[in-house]
Order: C-alpha cells, then sequence, then structure tokens
C-alpha cells in the first residue's frame, strides 16, 4: 500500500517546514522552494503505521497557532539533549529527527517547487557535485 | 525444484558467500527483500537514496529515540552504500572474540586464508598522499602536531575517476562507475554470470528446517512464496536475520536469540574553518586514526563528510541558525568516533516482524566516546576551527549480534561450522553472528566468513 500526504497533512508539513526553514536572506522559505509534488516518492518505504502517525501529526499542526507549534518543534529539538528513556522524551525525538529528515530532504535537494524561481537552496550553500560517468 | 544452497539476503556476507559456492557448480539462489539496482539505475539524489535504499524509509530509531540504524535494503545491501573500508581485524578483535564465543578458529592464523582469497577476489587500493583532500589534510596535519598517529586507509574500489573531477561522496548512494567494490560489483554481478540465480524484492519471513532440506517462506509483490534448499544459509543482517529467527518460533529454543546486538556507535563534530574546505569534492575519505593507544582506549577517528541533507540533520537547531550553518558548508571540517561499544543491546521482535531495538550506551561506552571527541575536539582546534558544531546526535551503521556463534547454546545461536544450534540444514552468515563488537570496520571479516562457511559447505 503507498503512503499518500492527505492535504491537511501536507499543510501540516509547510508549517513546520518554514519553522525549520524559513526565509532568510538568499534562503527561500521552505514553503516557496518545496515540492510537494515529490513528498509521497520520499516516503514509499516508510512504514505503513509510522507513515499513519506521521500523516495525522502534520494534519493536526495544520490546525495549530504558529506560537503552540514553535513551543512543539523547540521540545522536540531540546528532546535531543534529554537523558530520559521516558515515552514523552523518546517519542520528541523520533518526531525531531523524523520532521528535519523529512524537510532537509526536500529543502536541500533537486525537488524543488517548479514554479519558485529564486536562488535554490543548494546553491546558497554552493554545493555541486561532480558526476564523471565514463 | 530444491536448490544445493539458497542463500537469504545479499550483502557482505551473502554476496561472497553466493559467489563462492556458485562458483563450485551448485545450484543456488540468492533472495533478496529489497530491488536491483545497476550503476545506471541507483537514486541519483541524497534525497531518494535515503527514501528508497534504506528500510524504515531512512532511518530506523531505539526504542529510546536517542540513536539512529542506518539499515539498507537492495542487492548488495549495505556494501552499496558503506565506503568499502577494508580491514583486517586484529589480534584484539580475534582474542575477545574467542575470549567471549569459545571459538578456537578466531585468530588470525586460521582467517588469514579466507581473508587473501576475498582480497584477491577484489580490487583493493590503499590512498596516497597526493589523493589526500583538504579535510585529510587538516586531519592528518593536526594529528602530526599533537603526536597521534594516523594512516591511509584500503579501500575497495578499480576506477573512481577523481583525477576526472568525480566526487566520490555521489557514491554513498551507490556507485554509479561500478568502482566501489561493493558485493554486488565484486561478487554478485560476476557469479550471476555464471548463473547465479537471484530473485529480488522478496521478504522472507519464516524458515523450516527439517533434517534433509530446509524450506522457506515470505512475500513476493504480495503473494506469498515458497523455496526450498537442501541448505539454507541467512545473511540478512543483524536485523533481518534475527527477525526470521525470531518469527520461524526459534526464541524458545535459543535464548541468546536477538541477544548481544552492537553497532559501533558514531559521532560526527563539524569545525568551520576560515577558507573553504570542499570535504565533498574528490575522493572524500582517505585516511584514519591508527593510534594504538585510541584502539587500547576503545575508540577510532575517521575523516568522513556527508552530503547535505545528512549534515543538516548533524545540526539540532531550527531556522536562521540552522541555515547560517548550512551557509558555511564549503567550510566544514569533519571527523566522527566510532566507539567499540559492549555489546548489551537487543533486538527484539513481536509475532508481526515488528522490531524494537534496545540499545542503551554503557558508562564504558560513554567514557569510550567522551575520549574520542575529546581527541576531535584536540584536532580541529591545533587545525585551526573557528567553531564546533558538536553533534549530539549519534548512529549505528555496523549492525552486529543478536544471532551469535559460540560453543555453548544456552548463550549463542550459531555454533562455530556456523549452523544454527541443534538443526542440520540452516546456518548463519553476516555481521548477526559476531561475539563482540571488534572495533574495526566489519565489511572484509563478513566477507571472509562467507568464504570460509563456503569452503566449509563445499567439503
Amino acid at each position: 500500500m503507498a503512503n499518500f500526504f492527505s492535504t491537511r497533512a501536507t499543510k501540516g508539513l509547510l508549517k513546520v517546514g518554514d519553522i525549520y526553514c524559513p526565509k532568510n536572506g538568499d534562503f527561500p522559505s521552505f514553503t516557496e522552494a518545496a515540492g510537494t509534488a515529490y513528498l509521497n516518492n520520499l516516503v514509499a518505504n516508510v512504514p505503513a503505521d509510522d507513515f499513519s502517525s506521521l500523516n495525522l501529526v502534520l494534519a493536526i499542526f495544520s490546525f495549530l497557532p504558529n506560537g503552540i507549534l514553535n513551543w512543539i518543534i523547540s521540545a522536540a529539538t531540546n528532546s535531543q539533549s534529554n537523558p530520559s528513556d521516558g515515552i514523552i522524551p523518546s517519542t520528541l525525538r523520533q518526531l525531531n529527527i523524523g520532521l528535519r529528515g523529512l524537510c532537509y530532504s526536500i529543502y536541500y535537494s533537486e525537488f524543488t517547487n517548479p514554479n519558485y524561481n529564486g536562488k535554490k537552496p543548494l546553491e546558497v550553500i554552493d554545493f555541486k557535485l561532480n558526476r564523471v560517468v565514463d | 525444484m530444491i536448490y544445493d544452497f539458497i542463500v537469504v539476503g545479499s550483502g557482505s556476507g551473502g554476496g561472497s558467500l553466493s559467489y563462492y559456492l556458485n562458483k563450485s557448480g551448485a545450484k543456488v539462489l540468492l533472495i533478496e527483500a529489497g530491488k536491483f539496482y545497476r550503476k545506471d539505475t541507483f537514486p541519483k539524489t541524497e534525497a531518494e537514496t535515503s527514501a528508497h535504499l534504506y528500510w524504515g524509509g531512512g532511518i530506523e530509531f531505539g526504542k529510546d529515540g536517542k540513536m539512529g540504524f542506518l539499515r539498507t535494503r537492495m542487492v548488495g545491501g549495505s556494501s552499496i552504500v558503506y565506503q568499502c573500508l577494508m580491514d583486517r581485524f586484529d589480534d584484539i578483535a580475534f582474542n575477545d572474540w574467542r575470549a567471549e564465543s569459545g571459538v578456537e578458529w578466531f585468530n588470525n592464523q586460521e582467517m588469514d586464508k579466507h581473508y587473501t582469497q576475498v582480497e584477491n577476489d577484489m580490487v583493493l587500493h590503499t590512498f596516497q598522499r597526493e589523493e589526500m583532500r583538504r579535510n585529510g589534510i587538516l586531519f592528518a596535519d593536526a594529528c602530526d602536531k599533537l603526536g597521534y598517529k594516523w594512516g591511509f586507509l584500503r579501500r575497495g574500489q578499480s576506477n573512481c575517476g577523481a583525477e576526472k573531477g568525480n566526487d566520490c561522496v555521489g557514491c554513498l548512494g551507490g556507485c554509479f562507475r561500478d568502482s566501489k567494490q561493493s558485493s554486488l560489483v565484486a561478487f554478485i554481478q560476476k557469479a550471476e554470470k555464471e548463473g547465479l540465480e537471484i530473485v529480488a524484492e522478496t521478504e522472507i519471513h519464516k524458515v523450516e528446517p527439517n533434517s534433509n532440506t530446509c524450506k522457506i517462506h515470505g512475500l513476493q509483490n504480495g503473494k506469498q512464496v515458497s523455496f526450498e534448499g537442501k541448505k539454507v544459509i541467512l545473511a540478512g543482517g543483524a536485523f533481518g536475520t534475527t527477525r526470521m529467527m525470531t518469527m520461524s518460533g526459534f526464541k524458545s529454543k535459543l535464548p541468546a536469540l536477538g541477544k548481544n546486538f552492537a553497532s559501533h556507535p558514531q559521532f560526527m563534530w563539524l569545525g568551520f574553518q576560515n577558507e573553504p574546505v570542499d570535504a565533498h569534492k574528490g575522493m572524500f575519505q582517505s585516511v584514519a586514526s591508527k593510534d594504538p593507544s585510541f584502539r587500547a582506549q576503545g575508540f577510532k577517528l575517521e575523516n568522513v563528510f556527508a552530503s547535505p541533507i545528512s549534515i543538516g540533520m548533524l545540526m539540532n537547531v531550527t531556522g536562521a541558525k540552522h541555515q547560517e550553518y548550512m551557509k558555511k558548508y564549503r567550510y566544514m571540517q569533519c571527523i566522527e568516533v566510532a566507539v567499540r561499544d559492549e555489546n548489551i543491546g537487543e533486538i527484539q521482535c513481536d509475532n508481526k516482524g515488528k522490531l524494537t531495538i534496545v540499545k542503551p550506551l554503557s558508562d564504558q561506552d560513554k567514557t569510550r566516546r567522551d575520549k574520542g571527541l575529546q581527541a576531535i575536539e584536540n584536532i580541529m582546534m591545533t587545525a585551526g576551527a573557528n567553531e564546533i558544531y558538536k553533534s549530539n546526535f549519534y548512529f549505528g551503521l555496523h549492525l552486529m549480534g543478536g544471532c551469535v556463534m559460540g560453543t555453548d547454546a544456552s548463550k549463542s545461536v550459531v555454533n562455530p561450522e556456523f549452523q544454527v544450534h541443534g538443526e542440520k540444514t540452516l546456518y548463519i552468515a553476516d555481521s548477526s553472528i559476531y561475539p563482540n563488537a571488534p572495533g574495526i570496520n566489519p565489511g572484509l571479516t563478513i566477507k571472509s566468513l562467507g568464504h570460509r562457511l563456503a569452503t566449509q559447505l563445499l567439503k
């Protein structure tokens, strides 16, 4: 069964993405740069149960005010240095890596929004990779 | 049809084993859960690499969410995405294996012929000074100043094209030149030409050994499939093989199943230099620590780097602060410490096959980590870093144990002949049989153990 983000979840991801990757100098905002059409391709192999939880969490995020969302992202970020093995910090750590992984995978990639014409994040950081095939 | 041998899993162990078995003229079937990519079909981007080549769609976590595990799924297994560093074990590693397992042939004298054969069947390259890039030079020069011993890496590669401007960091998603000596290149593709039968995208979840043959059952495109071999060898890696064994009901017979898990936890720090380092250009990894005192203290340092998404993940800051760090991507020096960890982890599996990994860091692991990180800080400061990003995210690439080898069936899963205790037709040949963490790149030894088992099975 393929994984597909709901429209609501995609909206939630864009809100979260703008916290991780805001418009800042040459950097575009996540919403400007992200090629959301590629999202489903990037979660094709996420286990169905995990994806279903992610989809739900992102859909809920889409309804939250920015202040509360910022607080949740901050708590998730801080959980990385929390030594506790309890269920809340453990879940927050997984949320932290999962969300950042998804956002950065779109933001620092070739999968940008086709309607965005500005400098892409990979260009801002001056990343070029040569693939020489004989 | 009854095969002479069925090998389940095509990574370092399964790849070499199936090659040597097939070479003898035996009828061999190699089964792999992931897809069959070739040099021209590997994902072309870092994002797709993570999404498509790894179980879990990128990363899996331990139960406490602290440590990430990177586990691949494709023909060739982890050897496709790893750096293919080919190191023999030293006496320290084998002595500790022997002490833990009671297996007498764990020694360099016995293993030499297997190492030699595998080395002869691969193209190996030891880096030279002129191949070093700035990330390596910064590391080596600082080590010299600090009195730390370092050395050039030996890697499986034939023609990386660095002199033509090829950037090898791209091969972390699969080598598109067939230069990296992955199991796919060094063994599987050669065996394929000689008749090895390969079935990809088939996930085995149950093994049924009996006195004459062994049946295996799994899913292929959502449909149940079964195969039968005179002998079945599991080589699905620490997680995969432990999962197959647990789902097949062996936990009640073999209490050590899933135990003794270790993973060489790795911690990467970034040092920011005033001039570009361009650690992602050319041959991006050429040197590592070779300091006997580091070995004695239980860690080693490697001069590594990664593409932007992975580097971004190391830096646990958000927003503008994160972007400012990423803007200095070309100025990053990078070193990681790999800890020789205690094998106190456990791979648990429920009856639906869902894995739970329990992998705390012991006090000894933390002491080793801290000593290694102190050495990294010393190197980066000596190299002139204006800032160090001390990432607290850590991960395991070398997944070992879960089905360890030993003489005592109450403390191990396979006997010194690689046979599952009490079974005549079921064997295991991958990193899951490692009794404890060697503190050395495990790839060459996994391949060599595959050669040893092939030699034994063909007698």
